[in-house]
């Protein structure tokens, strides 16, 4: 038990500090909330979601913007769909630079874009990361036969 | 002299008079020059408009060069100038040609005329000297002929000495003939060999006629003896003898009669050679003819002699000698005559350079001891001639008689210029020279004079041209250049406003993000309070404080939004919401609001709204609030003390007030009332749109600094403060009345500061909303007046309470007034005196009311049964102290006898608030008191009595309860937020334990209030009772009969433990089956949502959702959100997918649409399930392929004619209300901003569906 009360501190406290730190925001916890045991898995089903399309659109996004002819609309089109969707699972850094991103799309400033593409990216691996030990802390909760903490 | 001249002027502009010298031919081509000149710039105007044409091109051609290139705008100038140089030279040239070739044929004409006229003067003397020298030569030929012929009759030897008188007297007689025939003869001499004398003289000056004739006795009268002889040496002794003989000789003068030549006087001896030369042999040394000048003595010119040999007639020897001379006199006298005319001077000299004639009177002669002699030239006493003499010599030397003719034209003599001109005579053995000076003035005077006067009108006439066509031109590209400037402005004005245009379309692109930007801490500094709020431990104080917050800063976030698309006003994109709401309701949250500010300002916030204002209007309630937003924190920034009233009224009272509807003595709940009022409101909408257009006048009344009237006007320009000063002191920016203003106007109503007796500042205004028409309603529905019903105000605020006392008079009650704690004490006591005993004593005494106070309290007196409620001020309590635990304990006394309502301000401390608790006064509201509050106020104290009437053993919990309830209701009305979810939260406090998870926020909320009511556990069940009747009653309201049903099961399932609550629901649905063609309204939302909040999960059972998102993520957890919701969701990726969803459910829905409309009222779910059809539509807004604008409009198309109409929810990201106007303008229905609200979807899913189903 009392490995189970300290994985659950640690699950507490990391997830807190994903919080204070502004990698998530009030959406994930909608997210935790929507979680039941019809979808017991449903946010790491989303969240695994939010990561392959994450990792398609960063592709296409740096794809894009390798071009001699950067197509704008395209780009933005893209920034578009990864705010939406990092905004959705509450990465709300993601969703920040997402913004600046769009906003340099809209001036067509090229260096603005690929600066913004690297701290997207950056902060994508960022959340990623987190999300992925959040995870697996709580894998390692359930392992250990602890429920997770609301 | 005067014909030529205008003949040389005239010729020109105009070479037409015909001449007969060689210079026509000159003229001729001088014409032909000159005529394509003239055509080029004689006739002026033709010329400046061919001029101008060409300078119009050119223009032409700049324009369009400089339309393409602003930056050649110089060019204009360059052009310009050049133009007016071109032009310039052009005129210079013209000038200087013309006047060229004028002078230059003039001065050839009339060198060639004055030539000739020269000649001919010249000829003239000329002629007469030739006939002077003619005749001289003809008598002297005549005389040679006569002396030959007298010679040979007498030259006989034999009678030799009678021949030689006969031939002195034939030859004098034959002298005379010819002397007398010939007047201008001077003299005529005969100089014989042998050395006599015989010789006419005629003196002209004194008209004698002389002879004279040498003594003869001097002769020898043989001399013809020794003629043969001395033949070959004759000359010598001729000589010798004439010499000696001359010498010797005496001569003889006898004067003759002139005509008849008779003798008229004796003769007298005069010395030879005195009176006249006579020509002798010495003069003919060669044997012929010779010529000489000589002198007189006597006459003062020069004389011509001529002396001819007269041969024997042997022709052998010379016989004698005739000498004639004549006088130049005439030709003097006609050179004379010739130069009175033309001025001028002309003079002969002979070869040597003796003056021979002159045409001046000057002596041609000087004396010299040696006699008279010749003059030279140069030496004559005439200046003229002196001075051409000279410049000719100096010219050309002293042989210039050589040449034969000068002709100078610019000689220079003194201050005059001359014409000098000399011609050659070539006399036989007297060569003359003639000269003509004539000054040049004479002949070219004018011609010069002229000439200087064209050159000068040409040259002014020029320079006008050219000024002139200077400002031709300059006009002429003036007007291109100002055309030019125009085109330029217009172009940097068309690119300023590009430029404009961009920058908006960044601002609001800005705006658009900075929504974003400026929602997100907002909406977390709410979150944040709400959690704040829904902890536990907070104390009351800071629980208030918090909601105070919660407030301020949902008020923040709508001002911020409001901000934002305020900046859509000053573009006109401003669109105005028109929603339903309870204006009155909205107001009286605003003065709540403002009321903190007030109170720190020791000002009186009072809002007194008339009767006749219609609850529920139509229109944009976010800018009707801005509008007094704004104008109350104006007022209350310059207002330090006194009030601030909020006064509205109808102008438009011809709408029907249905006062009929309710019953006068409506016993009903309040609760049950309300329901009653949302349903009215509802019914209304759905009922019929004959909206009634209102005007709502209001005004803004403050004690404030007020505003100077100059300013009046100019508040309501933005950035405008009245005085200056005031932003240092007050801050702001000047902008809310500009705001106020602009949307004033767009509600198309009019703003304006108006009159006020005493300070402050009175602002009207009167907006035009429209009204359901059945939807105004009168605040006051309970007639109270029949409750006998008396409101002591002990109220500090002065106007509040006048106001008040006044409204309450009209709706029939009495009312006292008290504005301090010895006044409520004194009518207290003097209430109470005869009712209570006990309290009777002597105090009273020391008081004594006011007569109409006391009056007052008489009748009141005189009232049967009435009851009392005392509303107190906290602020009347002496809280500094402990002194208020006395008063508190003083009003205790009268707890049983009246009522007791307490106005709390928001700084009030908990401490007298769970004082008040403890002793029981459970109705307290919060400061500013309001109608609706008092209205609160009275139906509490009218229920309570009539809990109490009917319930004989009333117990005070039941009392407390209701109090409680009221004062809840009463925090209830102050939360203008309409997504209030409280009335079925409650229920929740009852059941706490089975809220999932979800709803721990919400419950948590509810929690927070129960400190309020905390030490009354023990009613808490009964008033979960009460207040579950009133939010089913909602709720069944709100649905159709058999939702009701099922979802007061799911109720009862939730919660079985309440045994009571069955009865009641049940009770309530039979209530609400009564009312079952009421349909929800928008306004009923928050009350949808919180009886769905309170059966959770199961809202959306059976609703059909497509979903169209192209987000994998999004749609996931849209999807599970709806799925846990119990809806059953299909999700695609695109707008084309969707539309494709939709297209191959259509036909079959058609046919089974009827079916479905029966099945309705059978209500098997499954029935319904069984068709593919969609309740609602998610549709993302930005979407690959389609986005959900696109689709919209396409769905909306097919479904055209079909009467279908399928509920389109937007999804989008943008949350600026452009954009929901967009979604709502291609035929959506509602708009959710993503991430998604939980809440809010559910909301407006269950509005859209209900509203269809």
């Amino acid at each position: 038990m009392d490995g189970v009360a300290q994985l659950q501190k640690q699950l507490v406290d990391f997830t807190d500090s994903l919080f204070q730190e502004g990698f998530l925001d009030e959406q994930f916890n909608q997210l935790q909330q929507l979680q039941d045991e019809s979808n017991p898995d449903f946010v790491v089903e989303v969240v695994s979601l939010f990561f392959e399309d994450s990792e398609r659109l960063l592709n296409e996004l740096a794809k894009a913007l390798e071009q001699k002819t950067i197509d704008f609309r395209k780009v933005d089109a893209h920034v578009h769909q990864f705010k939406g969707s990092s905004s959705s699972i509450g990465a709300q850094r993601v969703q920040k630079v997402c913004i600046a991103f769009r906003n340099y799309c809209e001036e067509q400033n090229i260096e603005g874009c690929l600066k913004c593409l690297q701290q997207v990216k950056l902060e994508y691996s960022l959340v990623k990361n987190k999300l992925e030990t959040l995870f697996k802390i709580e894998k390692q909760l359930i392992a250990a036969g602890g429920s997770i903490p609301t | 002299m005067n014909e030529t001249h205008p003949e040389c002027c005239e010729c020109t502009p105009l070479p037409s008079t015909p001449m007969d010298t060689p210079l026509r031919n000159v003229l001729d081509r001088i014409s032909g020059f000159a005529t394509p000149w003239r055509r080029q710039s004689g006739p002026a105007p033709r010329g400046r408009r061919i001029f101008h044409r060409d300078v119009e091109r050119q223009d032409h051609q700049f324009q369009y060069g400089t339309a393409h290139c602003l930056s050649s705008y110089y060019s204009v100038f360059v052009a310009r100038l050049a133009i007016m140089v071109m032009l310039a030279i052009l005129i210079g040239l013209l000038t200087i040609l013309t006047w060229h070739f004028t002078r230059i044929y003039t001065t050839k004409s009339l060198n060639s005329l004055a030539y000739g006229l020269r000649n001919e003067l010249l000829q003239r003397p000329i002629s007469r000297m030739w006939n002077i020298i003619n005749s001289t030569t003809e008598i002297t030929t005549a005389q040679l002929k006569l002396s030959e012929y007298v010679f040979r009759r007498y030259n006989k030897p034999a009678t030799q000495a009678e021949q030689v008188e006969q031939l002195y007297e034939v030859m004098r007689d034959i002298t005379w003939a010819l002397f007398a025939s010939r007047k201008a003869l001077n003299a005529i001499t005969i100089n014989y060999k042998n050395g006599f004398v015989q010789a006419f003289h005629r003196d002209h000056r004194s008209n004698n006629t002389f002879y004279i004739y040498s003594d003869l006795t001097n002769y020898s009268i043989s001399a013809g003896g020794s003629n043969e002889i001395n033949l070959l040496s004759s000359h010598q002794s001729w000589k010798d003898q004439s010499i000696h003989g001359n010498i010797s000789a005496i001569w003889y003068q006898e004067p003759l009669d002139p005509v008849t030549g008779e003798k008229i006087g004796k003769a007298k001896p005069i010395p030879p050679d005195d009176l006249i030369k006579i020509a002798g042999l010495s003069q003919v040394p060669d044997g012929v003819a010779s010529w000489h000048v000589a002198v007189s003595k006597y006459t003062d010119s020069p004389l011509l002699s001529a002396a001819l040999p007269v041969w024997d007639p042997s022709n052998e020897s010379i016989v004698a000698v005739v000498g004639v001379t004549t006088a130049l006199y005439s030709v003097g006298q006609l050179m004379k005559e010739l130069v009175e005319v033309h001025s001028g001077h002309i003079y002969l000299t002979s070869k040597e350079g003796y003056l021979l004639a002159t045409s001046t009177n000057a002596p041609l002669l000087t004396n010299t001891t040696k006699g008279p002699k010749l003059m030279m030239a140069v030496d004559s006493e005439e200046k003229v001639i002196k001075m051409g003499a000279r410049w000719l010599q100096g010219a050309y030397g002293n042989n210039f008689s050589q040449r034969h003719e000068i002709h100078a034209e610019n000689a220079r003599l003194g201050q005059e210029q001359y014409f000098i001109d000399s011609f050659f005579l070539k006399l036989k053995r007297l060569p003359l020279v003639g000269v003509i000076i004539i000054p040049r003035k004479n002949i070219m005077g004018k011609v010069d004079e002229r000439a200087f006067k064209t050159l000068v009108i040409l040259i002014s006439a020029s320079l006008c041209i050219l000024f002139i066509g200077c400002i031709c031109i300059f006009i002429l590209t003036n007007g291109v250049s100002k055309e030019m400037k125009l085109r330029a402005e217009l172009i940097s004005h068309l690119d300023a406003r590009r430029r404009a245009e961009a920058s908006s379309n960044y601002k609001s692109q800005f705006l658009a993000n900075m929504s974003h930007e400026l929602r997100t801490p907002m909406a977390a500094v709410i979150g944040l309070l709400d959690i704040l709020i829904s902890d536990d431990c907070l104390t009351n104080e800071q629980f208030s404080t918090v909601t105070q917050i919660r407030k301020c800063s949902t008020a923040l976030l709508r001002l911020l939004n409001n901000i934002l698309d305020l900046s859509k006003v000053e573009s006109g994109k401003l669109v105005l919401e028109e929603t339903e709401f309870d204006l009155g309701r909205e107001l009286e949250g605003l003065v709540d609001m403002f009321s903190v500010q007030c109170i720190n300002h020791n000002v009186e916030t009072v809002l007194d709204l008339s009767d006749n204002m219609p609850k529920i209007v139509r229109g944009d309630s976010a800018r009707v609030v801005q509008i007094f937003a704004n104008l109350i924190s104006n007022s209350l920034k310059f207002t330090t003390s006194g009030h601030i009233i909020i006064r509205g009224w109808c102008e438009n009272s011809n709408s029907s007030f249905d006062i009929g509807k309710f019953p006068l003595n409506q016993k009903k709940s309040r609760p049950a009332h309300k329901t009653k009022l949302k349903e009215q409101g509802s019914h209304t909408k759905k009922a019929c749109k004959q909206d009634n257009r209102m005007t709502l006048r209001f005004e803004v009344d403050d004690t404030g600094c007020g505003i100077d009237p100059s300013k009046w006007e100019s508040v309501f320009e933005s950035f405008e403060q009245a005085d200056p000063s005031t932003t240092r002191t007050h801050g702001g920016t000047g902008l809310g009345l500009c705001i106020v203003r602009t949307l004033v106007n767009k509600m198309g109503g009019e703003i304006k500061v108006a009159k006020k007796d005493g300070p402050g500042t009175l602002m009207q205004l009167y907006l035009l909303l429209t009204t359901p028409v059945d939807g105004t309603e009168q605040h006051c529905q309970v007639d109270f007046s029949k409750q006998n019903l008396v409101v002591l105000l002990a109220l500090r605020g002065r106007m509040g309470r006048l106001i008040m006392s006044q409204w309450l008079h009209k709706i029939g009650l009495f009312t006292v007034e008290a504005s301090e704690w010895n006044e409520l004490t004194q009518i207290l006591r003097e209430l109470f005196r005869i009712r209570s005993s006990v309290y009777n004593n002597g105090f009273d005494a020391q008081f004594s009311l006011s007569e109409p106070l006391s009056t007052k309290v008489m009748n009141i007196k005189d009232m049967r049964n009435p009851a009392f409620i005392i509303l107190v001020d906290i602020g009347l309590l002496d809280l500094s102290t402990d002194i208020w635990k006395e008063q508190l304990n003083f009003l205790d006394s009268y707890f049983g006898k009246a009522r007791f309502a307490w106005m709390l301000s928001h700084d009030t401390p908990n401490a007298i608030k769970m004082e008040l608790r403890r002793k029981g006064h459970m109705l307290m509201v919060n400061m500013p008191l309001y109608k609706e509050k008092m209205i609160h106020i009275l139906e509490a104290v009218i229920k309570e009595r009539n809990l109490e009437g009917q319930k004989k053993s009333s117990n005070t919990l039941r009392t407390t309860k209701e109090g409680d309830l009221h004062e809840y209701l009463e925090i209830d009305a102050t939360q203008f937020d309409v997504a209030s979810s409280d009335d079925s939260d409650i229920s929740e406090i009852g059941s706490s334990n089975s809220v999932s998870g979800s709803q721990t926020g919400e419950k948590r909320r509810e929690r927070l209030r129960k400190p309020g009511s905390s030490g009354y556990q023990a009613i808490n069940n009964c008033l979960v009772e009460l207040t579950r009747v009133y939010s089913e009653e909602n709720y069944s309201t709100e649905r159709d009969p058999c939702h009701v049903r099922l979802n007061s099961h799911d109720v009862q399932n939730e919660e079985p433990k309440c045994c009571t609550r069955a009865s009641l629901s049940s009770e309530a649905q039979s209530e609400s089956s009564e009312q079952h063609l009421v349909i929800s309204c928008p306004t009923a939302q928050g009350n949808i949502y919180s009886s769905k909040a309170a059966n959770e999960q199961k809202s959306l059972e059976g609703v059909r959702i497509l979903l169209a998102e192209d987000n994998p993520v999004l749609q996931r957890v849209a999807s599970i959100m709806l799925e846990k919701l119990g809806a059953t969701v299909f999700a695609v990726g695109d707008g084309l997918q969707a539309v494709d969803a939709l297209n191959c459910i259509l036909g079959a829905e058609d046919c089974i649409r009827e079916s479905i409309f029966e099945d309705r009222n059978t209500r098997t779910q499954t029935e319904i399930k069984d068709f593919p059809s969609y309740d609602l539509i998610l549709m993302d807004c930005q979407m690959p392929k389609m986005d959900g604008y696109e689709a919209t409009e396409i769905i909306r198309k097919s479904e055209a004619g079909t009467g279908l109409h399928i509920p389109i929810v937007a999804l989008t990201a943008h949350a600026m209300s452009s954009d929901e106007a967009k979604c709502l303008e291609v035929g959506m229905d509602a708009y959710l901003t993503k991430p998604i609200d939980y809440k809010l979807m559910v909301s407006t899913i269950l509005s859209l569906t209900k509203r269809t189903a």
